[in-house]
């Protein structure tokens, strides 16, 4: 097969779109059902076990129920920024995951063609990402400004103010990953860690970056312990307030989205990404690997939903400014000694 | 061919987006418009090979600054301006001198180029990849880059010693409730170390001990 032919090129490309977004809307729609389950669990319940075996098809019960449901816009709403900000929200989610190689360079049998599990490889992936990242706070903000509503817009400010303090931590604990291997590609990253038999993780020499990252990502998703925006005891439900029927559906799937993503940025920069023990041999393995390490990851949100209470307001802004910043900063000086001292 | 059209389809949009920004009434809108035009630029520029410039234009423009401009129009709640005065309207045709400048200007770069005897070579450069960026900054625009950096700073020193200003109040100063939480050393640096109770016998005394006398008091004494 030649890739390098135009329309052979944009057929694979669509493609793979496809299956990635089947994909991660097949994992939102999981994520949701473990989410209540394993939540049941660690309450002594026993969550949704109806619809199908297990309550297997809940999600999709849910799905469909939610978007019969009439879509309520406020009267005193400002219509098009209302309708605007759940576009941008999903939108932003879904746009990173392009840049996520799912597996190593596979061959399908008999056939003979070999092509990456990548949709696109560009020199300025993370920053990509990191942009990105960052236009999806206007989706939040947005909402919560023009609901018209006092619990939207303090939601809204809640969590505009948290979303930019955290990015400033979660950008720079990615510094360190970058110093080490020296380029802003993640399938380059990804790539570089295939030593030791698929076990020479940047984890390893990061233990420090991938803490204040994994704090920061939770924070920036708006999960428990961080949840403050949508702290259904004190502002009913947050920016989404009076969001209804599929609209509300969108800003649930950019939740779950932003979650699948964090995680999968994780996964790439610090655990391997696909690399593990007998890839070399079975590429197809490395897909397996790298489900598996985000599935540990959505697990780990769901298991700290179940057990932290939440933060307060200040301490929240408190520990990003205060503690995980400079965290972060000292992390990126004594990387670059190291490399400094390793180098002459 | 490609080519062409994603340039006049993000050409277009940022030119339609800068004008609904001057044209918006509402200032929530025209920041709105203000993001769709630094978005549509980042794409410009990753079509003119320059990929770290684009997402650094996101990064900075889109996600941070245009972030804080909302967030003030927000938290102001600013309303949609009125019709603007007649004072400013001497100032029409010095706007009408100005654009037709700039589109002399832009037929001239125009005229030039397509008359210019230099063909562009085929070969992509790598002047707009991260690393070349890099190893420009850090050696030979160093004086410079360290220069904007340190504006940046005394621009932040500048706002904080601005915002800062309650921080040297005297004793007898008036604070507003509400308007300023400050520790008690600050607002009194009489407590600072001394924590003798004090008895007072009335209100009035209390209130003079701490310095905000209040109206009533002074009332009573006359």
């Amino acid at each position: 097969m030649d890739w390098n032919n135009p329309y052979i090129h944009s057929v694979a490309l669509l493609i793979a779109i496809t299956v990635a977004f089947l994909t991660i809307m097949l994992l939102v729609a999981f994520t949701v059902l473990a989410e209540r389950r394993v939540l049941a669990f660690i309450q002594g319940r026993l969550g949704p076990n109806r619809v199908g075996y297990g309550g297997i098809l809940q999600p999709f019960a849910d799905f469909i129920k939610t978007m019969v449901k009439e879509d309520v816009v406020p009267a005193q709403a400002t219509k098009f920024v209302f309708l605007l900000a759940p576009m941008i929200a999903v939108i932003t989610a879904i746009m990173t995951i392009i840049v996520y190689p799912f597996g190593p360079t596979i061959t399908i049998p008999f056939t003979g063609w070999t092509f990456p599990l990548r949709i696109a490889q560009f020199d300025v992936a993370l920053l990509y990402v990191l942009g990105v990242t960052s236009v999806g706070v206007y989706g939040i903000a947005l909402a919560g400004w023009s609901s018209n509503n006092k619990y939207s817009l303090m939601g809204g400010l809640r969590s505009s103010a948290q979303m930019i303090s955290y990015e400033l931590s979660l950008g720079l604990s990615l510094v360190g990953v970058i110093l080490i291997s020296g380029t802003l590609d993640i399938y380059s990253i990804v790539e570089q860690q295939s030593g030791w038999f698929g076990l020479n993780w940047n984890i390893l020499y990061q233990p420090l970056g991938f803490i204040i990252y994994l704090t920061s990502a939770i924070a920036e998703t708006n999960r428990v312990p961080f949840d403050l925006p949508e702290a259904e005891t004190e502002l009913v439900a947050g920016f989404h307030t009076e969001y209804s029927s599929i609209k509300f559906l969108l800003f649930f799937n950019a939740e779950y989205i932003n979650m699948i993503t964090v995680s999968m940025l994780a996964t790439t920069l610090f655990l391997g990404g696909w690399n593990g023990p007998g890839v070399a041999e079975l590429p197809l393995l490395g897909v397996l690997y790298f489900f598996a390490k985000i599935l540990f990851f959505l697990f780990l949100y769901i298991w700290l939903r179940g057990t932290l209470p939440r933060f307060r307001f200040d301490q929240l802004m408190g520990f990003g400014w205060k503690f995980l910043l400079p965290a972060a900063i000292v992390n990126i000086i004594l990387t670059a000694t190291a490399i400094f001292f390793r180098a002459s | 061919m490609v080519t062409t059209l994603l340039f006049v389809i993000f050409a277009g949009l940022a030119i339609g987006c800068a004008i609904a920004m001057v044209a918006q009434r509402n200032p929530l809108y025209s920041a709105i418009s203000l993001v769709g035009v630094f978005i549509s630029l980042a794409s410009l520029y990753v079509m003119l090979a320059a990929p770290f410039i684009a997402a650094v234009q996101v990064i900075v423009y889109a996600g941070a600054i245009m972030v804080l401009v909302i967030f003030v129009i927000m938290l102001l709640n600013v309303e949609e301006e009125e019709r603007p005065s007649r004072r400013l309207r001497f100032l029409l045709p010095a706007a009408v001198i100005l654009a037709a400048v700039l589109i002399a200007e832009v037929i001239f770069v125009l005229w030039s180029v397509q008359t210019s005897l230099y063909t562009p070579g085929s070969n992509v450069s790598d002047t707009g990849l991260t690393s070349s960026i890099g190893i420009g900054l850090f050696t030979t625009y160093l004086l410079p880059f360290e220069i904007t950096s340190i504006l940046l700073l005394m621009a932040i020193v500048g706002a904080m010693s601005l915002a800062r200003r309650a921080g040297v109040m005297t004793v007898t100063s008036r604070v507003v409730p509400g308007a300023q939480v400050l520790a008690m050393d600050i607002a009194d640096p009489r407590g600072v170390s001394d924590e003798t109770p004090v008895a007072t016998a009335t209100t009035a005394q209390a209130a003079r001990l701490l310095g905000v006398e209040s109206k009533q008091d002074s009332n009573e004494q006359g």
